[in-house]
């Protein structure tokens, strides 16, 4: 099923879903007085002026044509596979080391797009091991291990709590 | 203003510039003398050449993405080349709007109307040295036009209240919701999502938590760096790895560069029209490259006296929008240097690069820090004079780095935003934050919604509360100080009267169709 302007609607969505979520968590906030407003007052007044806003969409979605949503065209590949990549780059870069971290987050980035081609990316990747090493820690001297030190925290809290499951 | 006094700050910014720091030589002990901010001004303008050069990536990205490379500068080096960086781009992008019909960035795509053209009759010499002798002309006008402006704008900068900062402030996110692209609503709400996101953290006057959902890390904040990095870098990939364009290269020759005297003779109008234009629309808080390049086009074509033609190879077409955007490009410096705000997205990465610094933004600098100030300014005409220079000859090794596939640039962009991120604090946390940020980044292209409004609702935000709260104090709790105070009546005024034009339909329909021809 299509919506008219269904990216609008969405849109709203967002803008009203965050705005009512961040007026939900600042209701405890102090006001504070006049003379020195208190932590709730700006929290609050943003919040209802993204609640508006989003209304404002919705109402422009309703009235007038807009352009879909289209989940279909949405590059879910390189979203996920960018994500992912980042994201494991962050849980690894501390135990497994430079090297490994890198070969790895690259590969799955190079995984998020057809376009890749694997004997120009091994090269690439060695370029890149070449430049990530010289720069950051011969020449930067930054602190990070370069081979693997320790096992990564989440294969550690995995373990752990399928020990305790048995 | 006398030109005495001037002299003297043009001579202490040179010196700036000139700083010689001995490195020690690695092989015989020896030590060498380098020019140290000059090296890192050169540094800026090859790396803003490069990126202009590549389409997809722009000059916010590329300075979100060194801010942490720059901590490890001087404050004068670090922001000597973010500058550079955003200068270079728009010698860059212009290189490739001509040659091959691809403009490495939004400000030149107007260029490449005329440009490209000029090159398939075989006259790309001439258009690549009018845009680059006129912008380099547009630059030094526009740095002149710095240092006049500079010094009476920050004794009138001094003297604003509170009232007046928030004011101020509030006509910039009026600005920047004027000049985004696609929906007035949504840059609106982008606008308010940023400020609330910028409100993440510790509430520095009441000590109080906000929005931190008791995650430790969140306590000091969300940091600029991150979510610039998130937005501009990791989401731009996700965006652009899906429409990867396919890149014909146009091999044309580039020959004969001088441009004929009948050249020159119809390019000195456009040019001179375009710098004072340019030199206009970049101090406009919200304004910048990209929209002076758009109005001297519009312009010089009605100007003409043969209006049909432009599209067909006319210099003018290349001479002023060349001219203007490279003028804009500098006069945006004033806003952010004399009143510590930033006017779009750029300035923000160099306000944000300041903050790394922990400089605090705004028009004590040119008193406490004069040779930063002076020197960031001297600075940018040296950049532009190195970039004419260093373009000219070398426009064939620039126009070969279009040969890198996106595919390949992406990784290596994703690389470098991680360990970049990584390296502030050595915090993979951090490294988090980029990827949810880009994921959003994402989202907000697709439903609509321009990141770079969001990302100045996020930096001036918590500064408003901060002149808000000082406001209400200074005033025992009396609101009517916004508008009793002369200046900010005025701010606030403008900043209605905009947002009430841009709300009108027919004002909204030729807004549209202007961002439609970009």
């Amino acid at each position: 099923m299509r919506f008219k302007g269904s990216q609008d609607i969405a849109a709203g969505m967002m803008f009203v879903g965050i705005g009512a979520l961040a007026l939900y968590i600042s209701a405890d906030y102090n006001m504070g007085s006049a003379r020195s407003p208190g932590t709730g007052v700006l929290p609050r007044i943003l919040s209802w002026c993204l609640i508006g806003t989003g209304v404002l969409v919705w109402i422009k979605a309703f009235l007038a044509d807009g352009p879909s949503l289209g989940l279909a065209g949405w590059a879910w590949r390189p979203v996920i596979m960018v994500t992912v990549a980042t994201v494991a780059f962050a849980l690894h870069v501390d135990s497994l080391g430079l090297v490994p971290t890198m070969v790895l987050a690259m590969t799955i980035a190079a995984l998020g797009t057809p376009e890749t081609r694997w004997v120009e990316y091994t090269v690439f990747c060695l370029l890149m091991l070449v430049v990530g090493w010289g720069m950051f820690i011969y020449a930067l001297g930054m602190p990070i291990p370069v081979w693997p030190e320790k096992m990564p925290d989440w294969i550690v809290a995995v373990r752990s709590v399928l020990k305790r499951g048995q | 203003m006398d030109l005495g006094s001037i002299l003297a700050n043009l001579q202490l910014g040179l010196q700036a510039c000139l700083l010689i720091k001995w490195i020690p030589d690695l092989f015989f002990g020896v030590l060498i003398p380098i020019p140290i901010n000059l090296f890192w001004c050169l540094m800026g303008a090859v790396i803003g050449t490069a990126i202009g050069v590549l389409p997809g990536v722009g000059p916010v990205a590329t300075m979100a993405l060194l801010l942490p490379v720059t901590y490890l500068l001087t404050p004068e080096g670090a922001l000597i080349m973010l500058a550079g960086i955003y200068y270079g781009s728009q010698y860059g992008g212009s290189t490739t709007a001509i040659l091959v019909n691809l403009p490495g960035e939004a400000s030149s795509v107007v260029t490449a109307l005329d440009g490209y053209q000029m090159a398939r009759q075989g006259r790309a010499g001439p258009a690549l040295a009018i845009a680059a002798l006129g912008s380099f002309f547009a630059g030094t006008v526009a740095t002149f036009a710095i240092v006049l402006a500079a010094p009476p704008l920050t004794k009138l900068a001094q003297q604003f209240t509170p009232a007046d900062y928030c004011s101020l402030m509030i006509l910039g996110l009026v600005f920047a919701i004027v000049l985004a692209r696609g929906s007035v609503i949504n840059a609106i709400g982008a606008i308010f999502l940023g400020m609330l996101l910028g409100l993440v953290g510790t509430d520095v006057n009441t000590g109080n938590a906000r929005f931190t959902f008791g995650i430790q890390d969140l306590f000091d904040g969300i940091g600029f760096v991150p979510v610039a990095m998130g937005v501009f870098g990791i989401a731009e990939i996700i965006a652009n790895l899906t429409n990867v364009d396919r890149r014909d290269l146009v091999s044309s020759k580039v020959s004969g560069l001088w441009p004929t005297r009948e050249d020159f003779r119809r390019s000195i109008a456009p040019v001179l029209r375009g710098t004072f234009l340019g030199g206009l629309l970049g101090i406009l808080p919200g304004g910048g490259a990209i929209l002076a390049s758009f109005s001297s086009y519009s312009v010089e074509k009605k100007l003409s006296k043969t209006p049909e033609k432009f599209g067909t190879g006319m210099i003018e077409g290349v001479a002023g929008p060349e001219s203007a955007n490279n003028a804009a490009a500098q006069t945006s410096f004033i806003p952010m240097l004399t009143l510590g705000i930033p006017s779009n997205a750029v300035m923000a990465m160099m306000i944000g690069g300041m903050m790394v610094h922990g400089i605090v933004p705004g028009p004590q600098i040119m008193e406490q820090k004069p040779g930063l100030f002076w020197g960031m300014i001297v600075s940018m005409w040296i950049g532009n004079l190195m970039l004419v220079v260093l373009n000219l000859p070398l426009i064939g090794i620039w126009v070969r780095m279009l040969l890198v596939p996106y595919r390949l640039l992406a990784i290596a962009i994703l690389f470098f935003c991680c360990i970049g991120v990584y390296s502030l604090n050595n915090s993979a946390n951090e490294v988090l934050i980029i990827a949810i940020f880009g994921l959003f980044g994402y989202v907000l292209i697709r439903l609509g919604c321009e990141p770079a409004p969001l990302l100045m609702g996020f930096l001036l935000g918590p500064m408003m509360e901060v002149y808000m709260r000082r406001a209400m104090l200074i005033s025992r709790g009396d609101p009517w100080v916004f508008v009793l105070s002369p200046l900010s009546a005025m701010f606030l005024l403008i900043a209605a009267l905009m947002l009430l034009f841009i709300l009108l339909p027919n004002i909204r329909k030729s807004r549209e169709k202007a961002f439609q021809e970009a």
